[in-house]
């Protein structure tokens, strides 16, 4: 009689050490990003308190345009004679309020619009998405120049006009995110109990659906921050002597070839606070394995 | 040949003494890494089929029934690693590089899926997709392709086959569906179909008609089959042989008519324990086990199905020997059943020992 | 043979209007409608938010109340919004977007020069980000992880992060200022010299370009690896025995390329609305040009006209995408069962 070989079936600790680098890279993904973010708000908030950073405005005419590297000016000095770099930690300030409060409005008003949209359905919902589709299909850097122009550009207003152009992206993610729970039995469940109607939205739909808003949020900041850079780029949005890093880069167009660097500086650190809240937005995306 | 069925398997799945079979699984291995956890979703699986025969392998969800079948054809995600062996007319199909297994790959062994919804390309016409896989082996033209493919598509019995021929996907129903899927599998005239629960997503009296379709064109083209169910009922009534899988091994082989009269394993016992056999609702939802399967990334050591199993004794803890213990029954395990009593009894009776190395 | 044939060409025409994509155009019509006006009323009010505004601004900070009241008669502004609206409405949909407050010429005069260079710009920086996305995500989605992959999705996730302001300068920057290359300002007309034309079209339409290039090939990778790895077609495809770029490109491709549509469509009032700034910058005289001196001119009808054709043009440009979708995917073609 033969014996096809009796295999030692495999026991679970009969295995090496299974591979763990990716989970390993994966905690990274999220972590280096946020480190990131950590810095540039720390640098941004904490650093003027701390440190004798020169005020961004009202600089010395004598001192300026000096280069990078000069003592007491690490990254120089603009034409008007203020400190680049304490131009890029305020200009940070507005920038990061702006993006936060921005996403925030977006959030609770958008992710409240879409939950309940979604939730209740029928005629109020058609209604809701129309409305939205009509926000959603313009434009919005274009209206939101308007906006501006008409109410005077000011930080309130900039983040008002911004706030009012997320409302619509938000609810629409919330809106799918709680239509596919309405499959889920426990929402059945929930409503079979008699649970009422506003305690189904902030027990059972609220949590579920945060995952998706806040990886959009994410992705919504670095938007906020580039958009409030092109107000500010045109004029329109943090006026003048107040920095803003679109401003700065604006003002530093006039010589580009002359000083690269007035441009460069505060590209530089748009552009990595953006990729970090870019990437961020990615691996919780992964994380949490939201489409 | 007018072999007993029963007489051709004496041999060893894995060493045959009689004529060379179509398919030889010999302990095959297959392991995923998957987050740093490795899972073992085939641990050890052997049989053999022969040329023109139907084979069922069953088991409960997760015991690696479609996996081992995606490894025959080269189909697995790269996070797998796949060892043991797998002959194909004497081709070794375990790490065949990818462009040999590709050419293989509907003209030699093809494939079936569970979701006839799924497993066909919702933007390319019905056509198009079977002359894709006639044209995929052989030089002819698209003429001909065409022509061949309604051909095919009569074949699986597809009603208004010319109008279907330029219909797309949503357009059939679930049935006509899955004949179009086997249509496209005969496409390459192959000598193994593999029907992964090919009938699961359908309703009753499609099921009864898909699997009828199977037997027919098995017997026409002389083509094997490997069916694979979670129905027990399903197999007794269609498959020659049956394998009978736990954890991602073999714990019961032999053929359709010995098994279901003398069961030894007590895995198989508890599935046909809801009901009884044969005479079991075809179609009826899986018998229930209590407790759960193990989990592929933590198989427990020895036997593997001792947590659930009511006969385990400290024996148990070893694992048992998957061995011919009568003539063309094979299982796994130290305490087999016995026969019912009043039953027809068990031929020849392979001492169990027999088997351990 | 012949039954084949014919089935081929069964009656296109007769069954026009019943199809069901004819019918869904028809939908998407008529609802292009009401969005439009929504637009519309959206931008009158956001225009007028304070009462007497244009008034006030257009004759600076220093006019006396009896002139403001004076421009204010002059100007209709004495009437209600709504009916200020309807009015505005009325002669609109007969082309006529009243005068400019500043130069007293026709808007729509003024508008029809300036939506061919926008126009331009955007379908230059839309067709090649489309053309040069395709490739680079099927390259990267033919081995997935492995090298050009990698360089593919790092490219694209810093392009998304670049502003666009601070691409078109950085591109100044390198094209114009370092390597003379590409001219940094300027707009040499079509009509002009086709050359010239797309030559001073370079920076600014890769400035808006390039992001897209990296949206589309991120979007269009990552949709083509899940279409290769979770779906079953693919495995029935693979299983047929064809090759991987068969697999990819028939199979994976088709299906992903309807994500794709859909991104492209609600990313279209993205590429639109770059337009303003980057026509700033590179002083190319389109319509986002206009808009902004518009805007520094304290010009209402301007910036009303303005706001509303952007908004116009983004909703037909939506509405195109939807009728691709239509025409291409055969499911809505063909109805379901
Ligand atoms: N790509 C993969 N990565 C990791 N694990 C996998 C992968 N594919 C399958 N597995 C695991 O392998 C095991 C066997 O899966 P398989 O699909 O073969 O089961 P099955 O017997 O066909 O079950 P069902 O009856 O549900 O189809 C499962 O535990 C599954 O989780
Ligand atoms: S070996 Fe032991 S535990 Fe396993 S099935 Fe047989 S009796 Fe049960
Ligand atoms: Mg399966």
């Amino acid at each position: 009689m033969a014996v096809v070989e009796a295999p030692p079936v495999p026991a679970a600790d009969a295995d090496e050490a299974a591979p763990r680098a990716r989970t390993w890279t994966r905690g990274l993904g999220v972590a280096v990003p946020a480190a990131l973010l950590a810095l540039v708000a720390g640098a941004c908030f904490l650093a003027p308190l701390v440190l004798p950073v020169p005020s961004p405005t009202g600089g010395n005419i004598l001192e300026a345009g000096l280069p990078t590297g000069s003592p007491g000016h690490l990254l120089g000095t603009d034409p008007n004679g203020n400190d680049i770099l304490s131009r890029i930690l305020y200009g940070g300030q507005t920038s990061l309020i702006v993006a936060v409060t921005v996403n925030l409005l977006g959030l609770a008003v958008g992710g409240t619009l879409g939950a309940l949209s979604g939730y209740v359905g029928g005629a109020a919902d058609t209604v809701i998405m129309r409305l939205l589709d009509v926000l959603i299909a313009f434009p919005s850097l274009v209206l939101t120049l308007a906006v501006a122009q008409s109410l005077g550009p000011s930080l309130t207003n900039t983040i008002l006009a911004l706030g009012f152009f997320s409302v619509p992206a938000f609810a629409r993610i919330s809106r799918a995110a709680t239509l596919s729970l309405r499959e889920q039995p426990f929402m059945a469940a929930a409503r079979l109990c008699g649970t009422k109607g506003w305690r189904v939205l902030l027990r059972h739909i609220a949590p579920n659906i945060a995952p998706q808003l806040t990886t959009f949020g994410m992705l919504g900041m670095g938007v906020v921050i580039v958009i409030e850079g092109a107000l500010s780029f045109l004029g329109l949005g943090i006026p003048a002597p107040a920095p803003s890093w679109g401003n700065m880069i604006s003002q530093g167009q006039a010589s580009l070839s002359a000083t690269p660097m007035l441009v460069l500086w505060p590209s530089l650190i748009l552009f990595v606070t953006v990729l970090a809240f870019n990437l961020l937005g990615e691996s919780l995306r992964t994380r949490w394995s939201v489409r | 040949m007018s072999v007993k069925r029963d007489e051709v398997l004496t041999a060893d799945p894995a060493e045959p003494a009689g004529a060379a079979a179509l398919l030889e699984v010999r302990d095959l291995r297959i392991r995923f890494t998957r987050g740093g956890r490795r899972v073992h979703a085939v641990n050890g699986l052997s049989y053999r089929l022969d040329a023109g025969q139907m084979l069922a392998i069953i088991g409960e969800s997760g015991s690696g029934k479609s996996v081992s079948a995606r490894a025959l054809l080269g189909l697995l995600p790269s996070s797998a690693e796949v060892s043991g062996s797998a002959r194909f007319e004497g081709a070794e199909l375990v790490g065949m590089p990818e462009r040999e297994i590709r050419r293989r790959r509907g003209r030699d062994i093809a494939m079936v899926f569970q979701d006839p919804a799924r497993s066909l390309n919702p933007t390319m016409r019905i056509g198009a997709q079977i002359t894709e896989a006639i044209r995929a082996h052989s030089g002819i033209g698209r003429k001909e392709a065409d022509e061949r493919a309604v051909e095919l598509l009569k074949l699986v019995r597809l009603p208004a086959a010319e109008r279907r021929f330029h219909e797309y996907p949503h357009q059939l129903s679930g049935g006509m569906r899955q004949r179009v899927v086997i249509a496209i599998a005969l496409a390459g005239e192959p000598r193994l179909l593999i029907a992964d629960e090919a009938t699961t997503a359908l309703d009753v009296t499609t099921q009864a008609q898909i699997m009828q379709l199977l037997v027919e064109l098995r017997e026409r083209l002389g083509m094997a089959v490997v069916m694979i169910s979670h129905d027990l009922g399903l197999a007794a009534s269609y498959a020659q042989h049956v394998v009978v899988m736990y954890a991602g091994r073999a714990v019961e082989y032999a053929s359709a008519r010995r098994l279901f009269g003398h069961v030894r394993m007590p895995y198989t016992q508890a599935l046909l324990g809801a009901v009884p056999l044969l005479e079991r609702e075809p179609h009826a939802p899986l018998p229930v086990i209590s407790g759960q399967p193990p989990d592929p990334a933590a198989i427990p050591k020895g036997c593997a199905f001792r947590p659930r199993c009511a006969s385990a004794t400290g024996r148990c803890e070893q694992a048992p020997p998957f061995s011919e213990h009568e003539p063309g029954h094979w299982w796994a395990c130290w305490h087999p059943a016995e026969d019912p009593p009043g039953g027809s009894g068990g031929s020849g009776g392979g001492g169990e020992n027999g088997a351990t190395r | 043979m012949t039954a084949v044939a014919a089935g081929r060409h069964r009656g296109v025409g007769g069954r026009l209007f019943a199809s069901p994509s004819v019918r869904l155009v028809g939908k998407r019509l008529l609802m292009a409608v009401p969005i439009t006006l929504g637009v519309s009323i959206l931008t009158f009010w956001v225009l007028n938010l304070i009462p007497g505004n244009a008034a006030q601004q257009l004759l600076g900070a220093d006019a006396t109340p009896e002139q403001i009241r004076a421009m204010e008669l002059q100007l209709g502004l004495d009437k209600p919004a709504p009916l200020r609206y309807l009015d505005w409405l009325g002669g609109a949909v007969t082309g006529d977007l009243g005068r400019s407050l500043v130069s007293g010429q026709s808007v729509a005069g003024q508008l029809g020069e300036r939506l061919a260079v926008t126009g331009e710009l955007v379908a230059m920086a839309f067709v090649v980000s489309l053309l040069l996305a395709v490739p680079v995500a099927l390259l990267a989605a033919y081995h997935p992880n492995r090298f050009f992959d990698r360089l593919s999705m790092f490219v694209s996730v810093t392009g998304l992060s670049v502003a666009n302001y601070v691409l078109a300068l950085v591109l100044v920057l390198v094209f114009a200022v370092r390597f003379a290359v590409f001219p940094a300002i300027g707009f040499v007309p079509l009509s002009e010299s086709v050359g010239g034309n797309l030559h001073s079209l370079v920076l600014p339409s890769a400035a808006i370009g390039i992001p897209m290039f990296c949206l589309y090939t991120r979007f269009l990778r990552g949709d083509l690896v899940d279409q290769m790895q979770g779906q079953d077609y693919v495995v029935t495809a693979q299983a047929k025995g064809v090759g991987p770029w068969q697999v990819l490109l028939r199979h994976a491709f088709r299906n992903s390329s309807f994500g794709l549509i859909t991104v492209v469509g609600l990313n279209l009032s993205t590429l639109i609305g770059a337009t303003v700034i980057i026509e700033q910058i590179f002083a190319l005289p389109g319509l986002g040009q206009l808009m902004l001196q518009a805007i520094n001119t304290r010009d209402m009808a301007v910036v009303q006209a303005c706001v509303v054709v952007f908004a116009v043009v983004a909703v037909l440009a939506n509405l195109l995408t939807d009728l691709l979708y239509a025409v291409l995917d055969p499911r809505i073609r063909y109805g379901s069962r």
